[in-house]
């Protein structure tokens, strides 16, 4: 014990910093929403914030506090992947904020909780006209969830890899594509035709790579809002993922690929073509500047000539049901979803408005923007997982049913049985 | 360590003084005592702890809460429904084998590397800065730790590219991502991440084993393996046996690694418990159904609490 | 010592170094993969076949760190809750610890299996109703509220390691002391404490790792900024369409660097106490 004084005094020293600390978080911690001076403080949780530029949804805030004198906004913004259980666990606290962003998987089962209010009403006390949506999330002929910006998920295709495996023009059917995949795969050098996110933990490539497929060919993989993933149109499609599988045309490590990891394959030429985010773009360049790339629209079968539904991510929003302020909740709503304002958010987010008559500028100053609002505009936004019961996981039991088949435990047609059994649980 | 070599103390379960007859009036005061300093903890506990659950086990007789609007008693069938379900029972397999193997290993290079810091052969300074760079992997959020290795272990990352150019392996082996190879690809992360736990403290047991029990067994002319296996590992015992529970019970807890590497896949291979229970929860929003997937895997605990507290008992 | 003993000395010595070796490489190459990645840029850091230095070395993401108040405030609130934590944890672990080392009673089994087996229920199936619990209780978005919350997550582990070290210590210790006429809170704090340094410090930072390293409880219980801690900070850098890799994995260096640098500053503690807790529960 021969330093044991010193020690103590060194323990005492953690010991009383830490009681300094703890008197000023009792003091500090209380920061509020207590309506100072009769204005409404109106909370607004999102995970848009750290996604947009530095400040930049703030500034639109600020703009919306000034044209709304005594309304007050607070940003509370999460990361986007804990983002659902925030909401359910506000939810049934009954500290869910006035105002939430929201995805189309969520809605339905936020409204089977009852956190989320019914926007119908609001609009009709407003006298809101809403024609100008793109669209609306609705359930029982109620809307709960308005889109604000739509990211689109085109085909994105490094034309130098294209180039260097001789083709010339990015595929438009699936024989086309498929023929690029494998000739892409071809190259050696870690090179793979395409890369299919199956990841269980975030699920979304099933929306975005797989059904994408049925939609592009104007299939559907429900019949009368119930689940029908045996139809042809689905069949035909996921047999196609399992040749494109077959014929090695994948890049490897699908089954825990997730979106994030898709892009940065492609960035690094070892893919030669996804279907992806238009929020991708500006990442891509930021990230490669010298990568030479085009967009296009989701190949179809190759005798299909009708329109291509276009599988699409929204950032949606709606109100919380334990609200107080679902008058000033909903002019924030329409203030988001004004013409100009849609077209400045459109903008910074790389996405397209949901207000109809918004243009956002990049549209007309950029050709790879360009190029994808005509592949929006000549098709429809397609996404049936939107408004869906346990959405998230609906996607999740497909993609293990998927893996199976891909793995070759079972046939495409076992898988798809499986899946619509499992799904019809759920209905 | 001049406290390790202090003769312990007979307690554990009742010390002398404890049963000493006092004089009456401080009987039922002495009697007091102990509920007295215990007084924070158990309000701490009940409050925060138990309550909640309590609520838990509430939850999971009812036939759904929290994202229903109203909810009716539904007896056990929650808990026929969970323990008949196939998933369940490969979540079962999986985190045994998780838990096993991860505490089997945790242990083992636990102590084989404190046994190499406590070596004779090693200076003071390698000594601090091999202690240093063992106890890294324990320092970061959980959340990192499944992002470094995802990109490791990434058929095209550096594990592979090394592999690769030293001939172990030729082209992409997809380690998470092959229902083969993920459920061992997992462990492998978290026996990474968890080692330096025993290791500390298996360094500091061994720095506690009185040199004269190595003396005596060298008089006896012990080889090093026998000196080891008697002396070292019978001292250790103690140790090895509080790490290894308190290690299981953290270890079948560990959620946020496996949901952020494998997300349970690929199809089920790394369904664990936890991801099992996370899924009905805030996925399928079952949430009676994950409260009772909790109670027992509380229950379980339990028995393993139980038998523990009675060994203790025992050798006390 | 004859020539083949002193050669035999030699081998051991090379072997073990080279284990210590081996050990340090898996221990720490991927940590020092990681501290690489921070200097790199996010395409660079997915670059195949896999580079050291890149050409777009950088301090970038640290600046952007450093410069930013926003992310210093997480490391604040990491700090001032973790101490905050670490104190409260200690001293009600120490009353516990002592009753269950140096008394005898009717529910001290039962007490025991309680503290050991609630670590045993998935925090996720508690988050809802302890979220309710804290915002009744009006915690919620304070730092009291997470300070409480991490402080029964880390009791049951300090109570555990700090009744094992008192059992360690030779009840003839307080014994002497209340001869003289003292009470045992005298004997607890006079004799005791300070003999158990080592413990406590050891059972103090395991304690601040779990508090510095929690996410889930953190992200709910907060509401605002400026309550957020590092995990979250690091979470938040994980988007829906992107990463930002090099920020994440230079957030993680700059979160461990204080750690590793307590660490040293108390190993001789750390050592020591781990395992006389761990003797005895």
């Amino acid at each position: 014990m021969s330093n044991g004084a010193l020690t103590r005094r060194r323990i005492f020293a953690v010991l009383g910093a830490s009681a300094l600390a703890l008197t000023a978080a009792c003091g500090g911690g209380d920061s509020g929403d207590d309506s100072a001076g009769g204005e409404v403080t109106l909370e607004f949780s999102q995970w848009w914030e750290p996604e947009l530029p530095d400040g930049s949804l703030r500034a639109l805030m600020d703009r919306f506090e000034e044209e709304n004198p005594g309304i007050r906004v607070e940003l509370l913004s999460g990361p986007y992947a804990s983002t659902k259980e925030q909401v359910v666990a506000g939810a049934a606290a009954g500290t869910m904020s006035d105002v939430v962003g929201l995805d189309g998987a969520w809605v339905s089962d936020f409204v089977d909780q009852g956190s989320i209010a019914s926007l119908t009403g609001l609009m009709d006390d407003a006298g809101y006209d809403d024609s100008a949506l793109a669209s609306q999330v609705q359930l029982e002929g109620e809307t709960y969830m308005i889109p604000v910006v739509n990211f689109v998920y085109p085909l994105f295709t490094n034309d130098d890899l294209l180039a260097q495996a001789g083709i010339t023009a990015p595929p438009t059917n699936r024989t086309e594509f498929e023929a690029a995949a494998t000739a892409l795969s071809g190259l050696g050098e870690n090179v793979s035709g395409w890369a299919l996110p199956l990841s269980l933990e975030t699920p979304n490539g099933v929306q975005n790579d797989v059904m994408s497929w049925v939609w592009a060919s104007g299939g559907s993989m429900l019949a009368d809002g119930q689940p029908d993933v045996t139809n042809d149109e689905v069949r035909s499609a996921v047999e196609y993922v399992k040749a494109l599988w077959d014929d090695g045309a994948i890049a490897p490590g699908s089954f825990t690929m997730k979106e994030q990891d898709k892009v940065e394959e492609f960035t690094n030429g070892r893919v030669g073509m996804v279907i992806s985010s238009l929020a991708h773009v500006n990442t891509i360049r930021e990230a490669n500047p010298d990568l030479n790339f085009s967009i296009s629209a989701i190949p179809a079968e190759d005798s299909y000539s009708g329109e291509r539904g276009i599988p699409y991510a929204s950032w949606g929003i709606g109100v919380a049901e334990n609200s107080e302020h679902k008058e000033e909740a909903w002019k924030l709503i329409d203030f988001l979803l004004s013409e100009d304002v849609n077209a400045e958010l459109s903008t910074l987010a790389n996405a397209f408005p949901g207000n109809t008559a918004s243009v956002p500028d990049f549209v007309e100053g950029d050709e790879l923007f360009g190029a994808a609002f005509e592949i929006y505009q000549s098709g429809y936004p397609a996404n049936e997982f939107t408004g869906l019961p346990v959405a998230e996981e609906l996607m999740r039991m497909f993609s293990e049913e998927l893996q199976r088949a891909l793995d070759g435990e079972q046939s495409v047609d076992d898988a798809l049985e499986t899946a619509q059994d499992r799904w019809l649980e759920e209905f | 360590m001049s406290q390790l070599t202090l003769r312990p103390a007979e307690a554990g379960d009742g010390g002398p003084q404890a049963r000493r007859p006092g004089p009456r009036p401080g009987r039922l005061r002495r009697s007091l005592t102990p509920y007295l300093y215990l007084l924070p903890t158990v309000l701490l506990l009940v409050a925060l702890m138990v309550l909640p659950i309590v609520m838990v086990v509430g939850y999971s007789v009812m036939d759904n809460v929290i994202t229903t609007r109203s909810s009716e008693s539904v007896g056990l069938d929650n808990y026929v429904e969970v323990v008949t379900d196939p998933v369940f029972h490969t979540a079962i397999r999986n985190t045994l084998y998780f838990t096993v193997v991860s505490v089997l290993a945790h242990l083992v290079l636990g102590l084989a590397f404190a046994l190499l810091l406590n070596s004779a052969f090693v200076g003071r300074w390698a000594k601090a800065i091999f202690r240093a760079i063992y106890v890294l992997p324990w320092l970061f959020t959980i959340a990192v730790v499944a992002v470094l290795w995802r990109l490791l272990l990434n058929p095209n990352g550096v594990v592979n590219y090394l592999l690769d150019v030293t001939g172990f392996i030729d082209g992409n082996v997809e380690w998470l991502a092959d229902p083969d190879t993920a459920l061992h690809a997992v462990t492998f992360i978290n026996i990474w991440c968890g080692y330096p736990f025993f290791m500390i403290s298996l360094l500091a047991g061994l720095q506690g084993i009185p040199k004269d029990l190595y003396e005596a067994a060298r008089v006896d002319g012990a080889s090093a393996f026998r000196q080891f296996w008697h002396v070292t590992i019978p001292q250790l015992k103690p140790i090895i046996i509080s790490m290894a529970l308190l290690d299981f019970i953290w270890t079948t807890q560990q959620f946020a690694l496996i949901w952020m590497t494998t997300g349970g896949g690929p199809i089920n291979v790394t369904e664990m418990l936890s991801t099992f229970t996370y899924k009905l929860a805030f996925s399928k929003y079952e949430f009676s159904m994950a409260s009772t997937s909790a109670v027992i895997i509380l229950a379980l605990s339990m028995v393993l609490a139980f038998f523990y507290v009675r060994h203790q008992k025992v050798r006390d | 010592m004859d020539l083949p003993n002193v050669r035999r000395r030699g081998l051991k010595r090379t072997g073990v170094y080279a284990g210590l070796t081996l050990g340090a490489m898996f221990a720490g190459l991927p940590v020092l993969w990681m501290a690489l990645s921070s200097f790199k840029s996010n395409s660079e850091i997915f670059e195949y076949p896999p580079r050291i230095i890149t050409d777009n070395f950088s301090f970038d993401a640290y600046t952007t760190i450093l410069t930013d108040p926003a992310k210093l405030r997480f490391f604040l609130n990491s700090y001032v809750i973790g101490l905050s934590v670490v104190a409260l944890t200690l001293v009600v672990a120490i009353f516990a610890a002592y009753a269950f080392s140096r008394y005898d009673f009717p529910l001290k089994r039962v007490l025991n299996v309680v503290v050991i087996s609630v670590q045993a229920v998935p925090p996720i199936t508690l988050l809802i109703p302890y979220f309710g619990l804290m915002v009744t209780l009006g915690l919620y978005n304070t730092y009291p509220g997470l300070i409480l919350t991490y402080l029964v997550f880390t009791l049951p582990y300090a109570i555990i390691m700090m009744t094992g070290y008192f059992n360690t210590l030779p009840k003839e210790l307080d014994e002497a002391v209340k001869v003289d006429g003292a009470g045992p809170l005298t004997a607890l704090w006079r004799i005791l404490v300070p003999i158990s340094v080592p413990g406590l410090v050891s059972v103090g930072l395991y304690t601040f790792m779990i508090a510095w390293n929690e996410f889930l409880f953190a992200l709910t219980l907060t509401r605002t900024e400026d309550m957020r801690t590092v995990p979250i900070g690091i979470q938040l850098l994980m988007g829906q369409h992107s990463y930002e890799w090099n920020e994440m994995m230079a957030m993680s260096v700059l979160g461990c660097v204080p750690i590793l640098v307590l660490f040293l500053f108390f190993q001789r503690f750390f050592i020591g106490g781990m395992s006389a807790g761990a003797v005895k529960i």
